[in-house]
Parts: C-alpha cells; structure tokens; sequence
C-alpha cells in the first residue's frame, strides 16, 4: 500500500482540525511570544555579539513550541481512542508516523513563521544576506526536533507521565539538533555563511537523516499493542 | 531463583511476560565467579594505583585518580553498547531476558557515568584549575549520563512490562546512535576555543599501562558481576509481575 497518501491524509485531518479550533498554533504561538519577550528582558540581548545570544534565545523557544505542539497533537489522538482507530486502520504504521510527523512540522513551522519576523524586529537583528540561512536552519533543526519529538510523543502519551514526560526524552536526544541549529541561525543573523557553518549544516542534515529512518524504524514498536 | 517459582506462575504462562529459563542454577555460580574475580583483582588494582605505579611529574598523587577514572568511562561505553544490542535484540525477538539485559545494564552504566563524572572534576580541579570544562570528551558524557537517565526515568512511567521494554528499547537504540553525534558536535561546538586542558600524554609508561589494564580488567568484573546482581532482581520483579497479572 502507498505510504504516502494516508501520511497525508491523516496530516491532513490534524491541519483541518487546526484551523477550525486553532487550538495549538494560538495557545503555542501565544507562548512563544511569552518566551521570547521574556528571554529579551533576561539576557543581555543588545550590542555586540548579540546575534549568539538570539540565535540561543530562538532555539529555546522554537523547542518549546515543538515540544508544545507534538504533546497536544497527540493528546488529542488519546481522546476517544482515536490512535487505535488510526492504528487499526489499513494505513501502515510508517504512513501514521509520517503523517503526525507532517501535521507537527505544520504547526512549529506555521508558529516559526509567525514568531521569526517578530523577533529579528524586537531584537534588532539585521540579517540581510544571511536570510536564507536563516530559513534553511529553521527547517533543517525544526525537522530534526520534530522527527524524534514525534517519535518520543508516541511513546510519552502512553505512560503515567503523559505529555509531562515529553521533554525529558527529547531534550538530551536533540542537543547536537540545537546545538547545530543555533550555530546555523547566529552565522545568519551575522549575514552569511561563517567559519564552520557548512559543517553544521551537513551535521544537521546527518541527523535529520539518521532519526528519520530510526523513527521509521522503530515507530511500528512503539504503537504495538 | 527456581525455587521462587510460585504455583501461580506456573499456571498462567502470559506468553511474552515469562521470565526466561535462562535463570538455572549456572546462572547463580558464573555470578559467583565474577564476584569472587573482582574481589580478587580490585585489592590487586589498588596497591598497584596507589603504591607501585610511578608518581606522575606534573599531576602528582592527583593523577591516579585516572586508574578508576577511565576504567569507569570504560564500562560506562561498554554498558550501553550492551542496552543498545539488548534492545534491538528485543525488538527483533521480543523475548524478556532481552529487556532485563537492556535495562540492567542501563543501570548499572549510570552508576559508572556518575563516578566518571564525579571523579573527573576531582582531578580536574587541581591539575586543570577548574571542576568543570566543556571539553568534547566531558560534554559528550554529561550527555550521555543524562539520557540514560531519562532512559530510567521513561522506565519508572511505564507500568505495563511490554511496552515498558518496548519503549525503552526505542530509546536505547535512539540514545546511543546520538552518543556519536553529540561527540562531533561538542568537538566542533568549543573549535573556537582552542583551550584544550586534555594534554595528549602520549606514551604511558609500562608501570602506569599496567595498572590502567588491571583497571580495566578489574572494573569489567565489576560491571559483569553488578549487571548479573541487577538481572536477578529483574528476574524477580517479572516474576512479582506474573504473579499479578495471574490473579
């Protein structure tokens, strides 16, 4: 059977959802932008070197919002045992992953979006030529946290901890996703590529890449009955 | 571990739930045997760090820390290999003894992370002049120490065994494919700074080689000894979880 089709239908089914409830992108957006200005008044986020600590800022609250937004989006599958309805389904286990993968990546980017231009504007960035950068580190990292988020939420909203759990397991995982990430968004917030920035891109894709087929992988595991 | 077999138990075979039979008396006596290795061997290892083995020029006494320091790091490695293999091997066969090795071995593996990590700052403090340094190699432990306990705490979430070992197989596997990654990216992440405190010591002389072999022979008893210890207490609990389930 075609993986493809049902991963869509079933992120299209979670972005439907989304636009008439606007449940996760308001509450999470809302959020971030809580984080944000916070982060602003609690680190020294003017004058020189400041692209390091926004790139630092950006990330915390980009993690955030993924790990927000991947808890509730499978919550919401807990209710009325929609995930076993999904899981019983002909659709194959790796077309249910990809699509909460898609429907994840749809809400951190669409609160991406959003909160990017925002905070260029509050912090004063001026990235210029650096831009592109920017965008490609976004989707790269929000990639990488989201494949192995989407994995852990699969498993963190069947145990005692729920969504509460999340974090723990995502977090340690995804350290060198961040770490490659703020590096790729400070090279572009200074205006372009620097020393070093190609490595983190390759790093990032090498993740991304690596996670993907694991969670593929494993993802059948995690949802047996 | 036969003998606690309860009548209960023997009625009511949950399929993938049954403790393995792997447990027979001959599991008790290589326990024993490992034991008694390392009660030989780490009096052994110890007169050898601390009495024979020559006093380092420019560390002093503080570098014979290194003798359990890097044994400890050693078994840290070697531990969650083992969760990693056990974990694939549970995911592909699905049998229980699987899971115990994993987890047992999760376990212990943090216990040794925790003394890499408690003795490295001691050395670290007078010979570096600092307890802490976010050195690739240090880093990558802290990491690693940190996911292998959110590997038990995940463990402790999840009441049901199956999928208790299904998802902590997920994780072992996850984690340690990251240990490499999380390596590279703190070697490149301190690139900028090229204080590197580890000084290449290059060749150890052969009273200090010895001793750090001894160490490692020592500690790897220690580890089989203490992961047999933790398989039995898993076998127990599976068996109180069987006894459960039957009533």
């Amino acid at each position: 059977m075609n993986v493809l089709s049902p991963a869509f239908a079933i992120a299209g089914k979670d972005l439907r959802l989304e636009l008439k409830t606007r449940d996760v992108v308001a509450s999470v957006g809302l959020f971030v932008l809580l984080v944000v200005v916070t982060a602003s008044f609690s680190f020294p986020t003017g004058g020189e070197g400041r692209e390091g600590v926004a790139a630092g800022v950006l990330w915390m609250a980009f993690l955030f919002a993924a790990l927000l937004g991947m808890g509730r989006s499978m919550a919401v599958e807990k209710e009325d045992a929609c995930l076993e309805g999904l899981l019983v389904s002909p659709a194959p286990r790796e077309a249910v992953f990809l699509g909460k993968l898609f429907a994840n990546l749809g809400f951190t980017f669409a609160v991406e979006l959003v909160i990017l231009p925002v905070f260029v504007v509050l912090l004063q960035l001026r990235p210029g030529g650096g831009t592109w950068l920017v965008v490609l580190g976004t989707f790269l990292g929000t990639l990488g946290l989201v494949t192995v988020g989407t994995l852990f939420a699969a498993m963190a909203v069947n145990t005692r901890g729920r969504e509460a759990i999340l974090p723990l397991l995502v977090m340690p995982v995804s350290v060198p996703a961040m770490v490659a990430a703020v590096k790729v968004s400070e090279a572009g917030f200074s205006g372009g590529m620097a020393d070093g920035t190609l490595s983190w891109l390759l790093l990032l894709v090498g993740y991304d890449a690596l996670f993907l087929l694991v969670a593929l992988a494993t993802f059948p595991y995690v949802t047996e009955e | 571990m036969n003998d606690v077999k309860t009548d209960a138990a023997r009625q009511q075979p949950v399929g993938e739930l049954r403790p393995d039979a792997v447990a027979g008396p001959l599991a008790g006596s290589r326990r024993r045997l490992w034991g008694i290795a390392t009660l030989v061997t780490l009096p052994i290892l110890l007169g050898m760090a601390l009495f024979w083995a020559p006093e380092d020029a420019n560390q002093g006494a503080a570098q014979r820390i290194f003798y359990i320091h890097v044994p400890s790091a050693w078994i840290g490695f070697l531990a969650f290999f083992v969760v990693f293999v056990g974990s694939i091997a549970f995911l592909a066969t699905g049998k229980r003894k699987w899971d115990d090795v994993a987890s047992s071995s999760a376990e212990v593996g943090v216990v040794f992370t925790t003394a890499v990590l408690v003795t490295g700052p001691l050395w670290g403090r007078p010979v570096w002049g600092v307890y802490w340094t976010w050195d690739p190699r240090l880093t990558s432990f802290l990491m690693l120490w940190l996911i292998y306990l959110s590997y038990i705490v995940l463990r402790g979430y999840v009441p049901e065994p199956i999928r208790r070992a299904r998802f902590s197989a997920v994780l072992g596997i996850v984690g340690f494919l990251d240990v490499p990654i999380v390596y590279l990216s703190a070697r490149w992440w301190r690139s900028e700074h090229p204080t590197n405190f580890v000084v290449d010591r290059g060749d150890l002389p052969p009273e200090m080689l010895a001793t750090l072999i001894v160490g490692l022979v020592t500690f790897t008893f220690l580890y089989l000894y203490l992961l047999s210890v933790r398989r039995s207490i898993a076998r127990l609990r599976a068996q109180r979880e069987l006894e459960e389930v039957a009533r």
